[in-house]
Formats: structure tokens, sequence, C-alpha cells
């Protein structure tokens, strides 16, 4: 099968011809995830294009800075956070996406700007170890910051990025609609009643063997994440009230001499099949509109953008716009 | 002037010797001082001209403890290292030649291995729920998990680890050429034990001591892995600080601005070695 599809590849490469024998590269957040998209996404194009995609990562806004500015684009199509997709795309560090190639109709409009599309979508949601919380489970964000109820470390998204503010507000009690602007002087109130207890997750990874371990009993994750850790048969539970959404994008650093390899590639991965294909296997859910309708109906259900009625969507216009701000005051009370 | 002349021992044959070492400075001309350069200029143009970062990072009270956390890290691990590694390189010295050859190898061979793969074993070790934890859950000495990640605690005892070895070499070069009869001399003199040892042994060794404490403060100064997974944010160091400016805000200005106040810390720090070792050259 493997085999065949080589060949078929290889064939149609040499059938193209030079010309068209593009190759392209791709980066992502490795893991399970960027597996996931070689799988649904790279592999499926390569054969039907003969467009090779080579991975690469993690992505690094750094790098991708370096990389524009130096007129060196190596990264041709990055997967990154969607916030810092539309502030990079008003600094000018992407090429404006072409939806000649990209079938922009059937895509979220939530997650389609001009320089960035949806690749998918997540939310941050509360998870718990069973185990250490034998009588009553955790339900509520306010159970997350209730160490008296639920006590243990609890671990959170180490960088500046949206969720673990709003999480912090809702719990004080914030209504959703009042969220923006932050009120960050009071999300840090908060976060400052439980900081001794917080241990900080980097990567999905960390997470994860701090759920599964009991290091930190209780945290706020992303869904795909526990939902792994749950398909592992391990005894973890999930609570979906107030469910903070956000998504990844997928984005061209300007200049890029792939630019149609770049498209073509954006184009098969937010396809209705590629985006379903991955959403089952991750847990995360698909941009298309299309996708739902391919899915089966026991998968669908597990899936963030079932949980819309508990769910919060965190304002990308408004984190696009003070993402440099709030970062820089998120690391100065991270350090304080 | 001293770091030339350092450069340059065999000033009579300068002119071979400096055509030898051309491609190492060519090399190093384009991969760091010029790269160098660029992130010094950065940081006195980005986002606008002027000193401002370096002003935010000096004026801000949450900056100033980042760099006291560095300074008291890399101090405390440095004097830890130093407390250990003086008794290891002094028993290599007087054991018998096999055992010290298997010890020797055991250290050198620490270092060979990667880096993040033993700082993740620490991680596994100290956690609440880790071994050593268990262990002592287990035969009773303690009730509650003790807290020994995500804190000083943990950056102390995963960067000692990996430290141990750049004290340890030194202090063995130097100490292997002392002569053992020398401390009986001592003895013979009415020393006591510990009069030997720090009058006469101590002194002796100070080269090493300070060669491999530079090293190693040095290298503590600008650590990264280590601080970032055994640490908590609460005990911040430089690096990190430097790594959340570059790719997390992409604020090259004011990493490029952190990044040169530590290196000319560290050349600082050079340089007051030089001279004193030069001092030390001199009185021989």
């Amino acid at each position: 099968m493997k085999m065949k599809a080589l060949v078929v590849a290889a064939a149609l490469t040499l059938a193209g011809g030079a010309a068209q024998a593009q190759q392209m590269v791709f980066t992502s957040w490795g893991g399970t995830t960027q597996d996931a998209q070689t799988k649904y996404w790279a592999k499926p194009l390569t054969e039907a294009t003969g467009i090779a995609v080579v991975q690469d990562g993690p992505t690094d806004y750094g790098k991708i800075k370096a990389m524009v500015e130096a007129n060196a684009v190596s990264w041709d199509v990055a997967d990154v956070e969607f916030d810092w997709a539309l502030q990079a795309g008003q600094k000018g560090l992407l090429e404006p996406l072409d939806f000649t190639v990209i079938d922009r109709a059937h895509l979220d409009p939530r997650f389609v700007s001009d320089y960035a599309v949806g690749s998918f979508y997540y939310s941050f949601v509360l998870g718990y170890n069973s185990a250490a919380f034998p009588g009553e489970k955790p339900a509520t964000l306010a159970d997350l910051f209730d160490t008296k109820k639920f006590p243990g470390k609890r671990t959170f998204y180490k960088w500046s990025a949206p969720g673990v503010i709003e999480a912090a507000l809702l719990a004080d009690g914030v209504k959703p609609e009042d969220l923006y602007p932050l009120d960050m002087e009071r999300a840090f109130a908060k976060l400052d009643t439980i900081k001794k207890d917080i241990i900080w997750w980097e990567g999905g990874a960390k997470s994860q063997q701090l759920l599964a371990s009991g290091e930190a009993p209780i945290g706020f994750f992303w869904n795909g994440r526990v939902a792994a850790l749950q398909a592992d048969g391990m005894n973890i539970g999930i609570s979906w009230d107030q469910n903070i959404t956000a998504a990844d994008a997928l984005v061209v650093p300007k200049g890029t001499k792939n630019k149609e390899a770049a498209m073509r590639f954006i184009a098969a991965a937010t396809a209705a099949k590629a985006q379903a294909d991955f959403a089952a296997d991750t847990g995360y859910a698909p941009i298309n509109t299309g996708s739902a309708a391919l899915m089966k109906p026991d998968v669908r259900a597990t899936l963030p953008d079932q949980q819309n009625a508990l769910q919060v969507n965190a304002d990308m216009a408004y984190w696009a716009a003070h993402r440099d701000e709030i970062g820089n005051r998120w690391y100065a009370w991270q350090a304080r | 002037m001293s770091i030339i002349r350092l450069a340059l021992p065999n000033r009579g044959r300068g002119g071979s010797g400096l055509a030898l070492a051309m491609p190492a400075v060519l090399l190093l001309l384009a991969f760091f001082v010029i790269p160098v350069a660029m992130l010094l200029l950065r940081s006195i143009t980005e986002p606008e001209p002027g000193l401002q970062n370096y002003a935010a990072l000096v004026g801000s009270p949450t900056y100033a403890k980042v760099f006291l956390n560095t300074f008291f890290v890399a101090g405390i691990v440095t004097l830890i290292t130093v407390l250990i590694a003086f008794p290891v390189a002094w028993a290599l010295t007087i054991m018998p030649r096999p055992w010290a050859a298997v010890i020797f190898a055991i250290i050198i061979l620490s270092m060979w291995t990667n880096l993040l793969a033993r700082t993740y074993a620490w991680m596994v070790l100290l956690q609440q729920t880790g071994l050593i934890n268990r262990i002592l859950i287990s035969i009773g000495i303690i009730d509650q998990p003790l807290q020994l990640t995500n804190n000083l605690i943990g950056v102390t005892i995963g960067m000692v680890y990996i430290m141990l070895p750049f004290m340890i070499l030194p202090l063995l070069g130097v100490i292997r050429k002392i002569d053992p009869s020398i401390l009986q001399a001592a003895a013979l003199c009415g020393a006591t034990r510990w009069q030997a040892l720090t009058r006469v042994l101590l002194p002796l060794a100070t080269p090493g001591i300070a060669s491999g404490g530079l090293m190693v403060f040095v290298m503590s100064l600008g650590y990264f892995v280590t601080p970032s997974l055994l640490g908590g944010t609460a005990n911040m160091m430089l690096a990190e600080l430097i790594a959340q400016q570059v790719q997390s805000l992409v604020n090259w200005g004011m990493g490029g601005a952190a990044a040169f106040i530590l290196l000319v810390v560290t050349l600082g720090l050079y340089a007051v070695q030089l001279r004193f070792f030069e001092a030390r050259e001199g009185t021989r």
C-alpha cells in the first residue's frame, strides 16, 4: 500500500517533469498533532499533486521574523496561534492568502482572515485526575481556583496566550460577555490566590505527564490532550463548563519561494475530508463547515464544536491588538 | 592588553601563529562577532532608536528580580559545586589508580549524555510522585511529599549535577600537581589536619577552584534548559527572559539588550580572572 503510494507519487513526479516536482516545508508544534497533520494533510497532497512536503518544527515566531527580514524563508507554511497570525499579518510578516486556490466558502468565518485560515480549533478545558478526587468532582472554573475544596497542585499554560487570563476572570465571576477588554489586574489578583500551587506546562506532552502522574491532579488543558489520555484508558475527567476556544492558524511567511505549493497545501489541509480525518484522530474541532457530515456521530460528540452552549470564545482580534502589552505584563507577573 | 597577550603567548613567532589562527578567527567573526554586533544594534534601535530597552531592564523591579535570581542561582550552584568537587578531586588523586580511572570515566561519561535527557531524568526523580519522594514516604521519614521541583531546590540540584565535571576537571589538574609529601611536611611541623587543609592544600588548589568556579558561574549565568524544566517562574533566570522576549513576544530589542548585559557581565568576570591569574603567574 505504502509502496504503491510511493510508486504513484514517483510516477506523477516524473510525468509532471522537473517544473512540477515541487517541494515545500511545513512547520508545526511536533507530537501527535503534527503526526496527524502529516498523515491527513501532507500525504494526500503529495499523492494527488506530487508536491513533496518536508516536516519541520517546532514553530518559532522569532525564527519566522528572522527568515522574513533576511529574505531567506525556509518555512513555506507554518502552524501558528491565531492571535499571533492576525498580529503578524498586520506587521507585514505574512503573504496574503490566495482564495482562488483556497476555498473560503466552506471555512468557519470565525477563523478566516486575509493572511490566515484556521488550522484547527480547540478548547481549553478543566481536566482532572479522578483518582485524586474520589468524592465530588471539579465541575466549574471556580472549582479550578478553589484549593480548599479541591486541594493539590494545578497546572496552567505557561506562555502568554488566550485562555488562562479569561479563565481567572470567569472564575472570579465576570460574565462571558463582559470579558473584554481584559481586566488584567483582576485576573492577576485571582491567580495570586493559587499562585504557589501552580505548576506551568510549556508543551502538551508535559501537561499530560503532570495530569496522568497526579503531580498536578487538576488543571486547564488543550482538550485534545485530555482526550488522548482518556483514549489511553486513563481515569481522567473533563469538564466543558465555560470551555474557552482558541485556534491555530495556517500562514505563509512573506517571501517564500514556494508560494504556489504553499497555497495548495493550505487548500488541501482545510478541505472537508482532511479536516474531518484530522479532527477524528486528535480530538480538535474542524474549521471546515462540511467536515461534520463526514464524521461518525460518536466521534463528533467528543469535539469542542459540540460544546457551543457551554463555550466562551476568546477574542482573537483583541488579543492580536494587545498581544505585546499582555505578554509583558503576564511574564512580569509570573516572575513576581 | 592582557587578552591579547594571552591569545598570542609566543609573540616572537606571532606572524605564523596569527595565520594558523585565521580560520578560527574568521569563523568566530562571521558566526559570532557580527551577529552579536547586530543584536547589540537591534537593542538600541528596536522598536525605536534609544536606550529605552536598557532603561526598561534596569528600571523595572521585575527584571531586577530576574537579574538577582540569575546571580543568586549561579552563586549557589558554584558554591555547592566547589564543596562537592573538591573532596572528589582530592579522593581521585590519592585513590589507587584503577579505582580512580573508573570514577573518572563515570564523571566523563555523564558529560557525554544528552543534557535534556539528564534534566528530564531529574524531573522524574524529584517530582512529588517521583522516586525520591516515594522512597522517603515508604520508609517513613516524611508523610507529605517534599516540593523538590519547580523551585530553587530543583534548579540547584539539576545544575550542580550538570556542572560538577566542569569543576572537578580543572581542580584535578591542579591538585594532581601538588606533592602529597607537602601534607606530611605540614603534619611534621605540627599542623592539625584542619590546618593542613586550610593553610596548605586549599591555597595551593586555589587556581583550580578559581578557574573551575568561574567556568561554572559563567555557564550557570546563561543556562536555559535546566532552570526552565526544573525551576518555577518565581525564580526565572536571564536566559528564560531572553527566550520569552525573542520567541514569544518577538521583541528582539529587549531580548538583545538582556543578552548584551549578560555578555558584558561575563566578559567582565573573565577579565577579572585573567588579571588574577596574571598576578599569580607573576609572583611565581
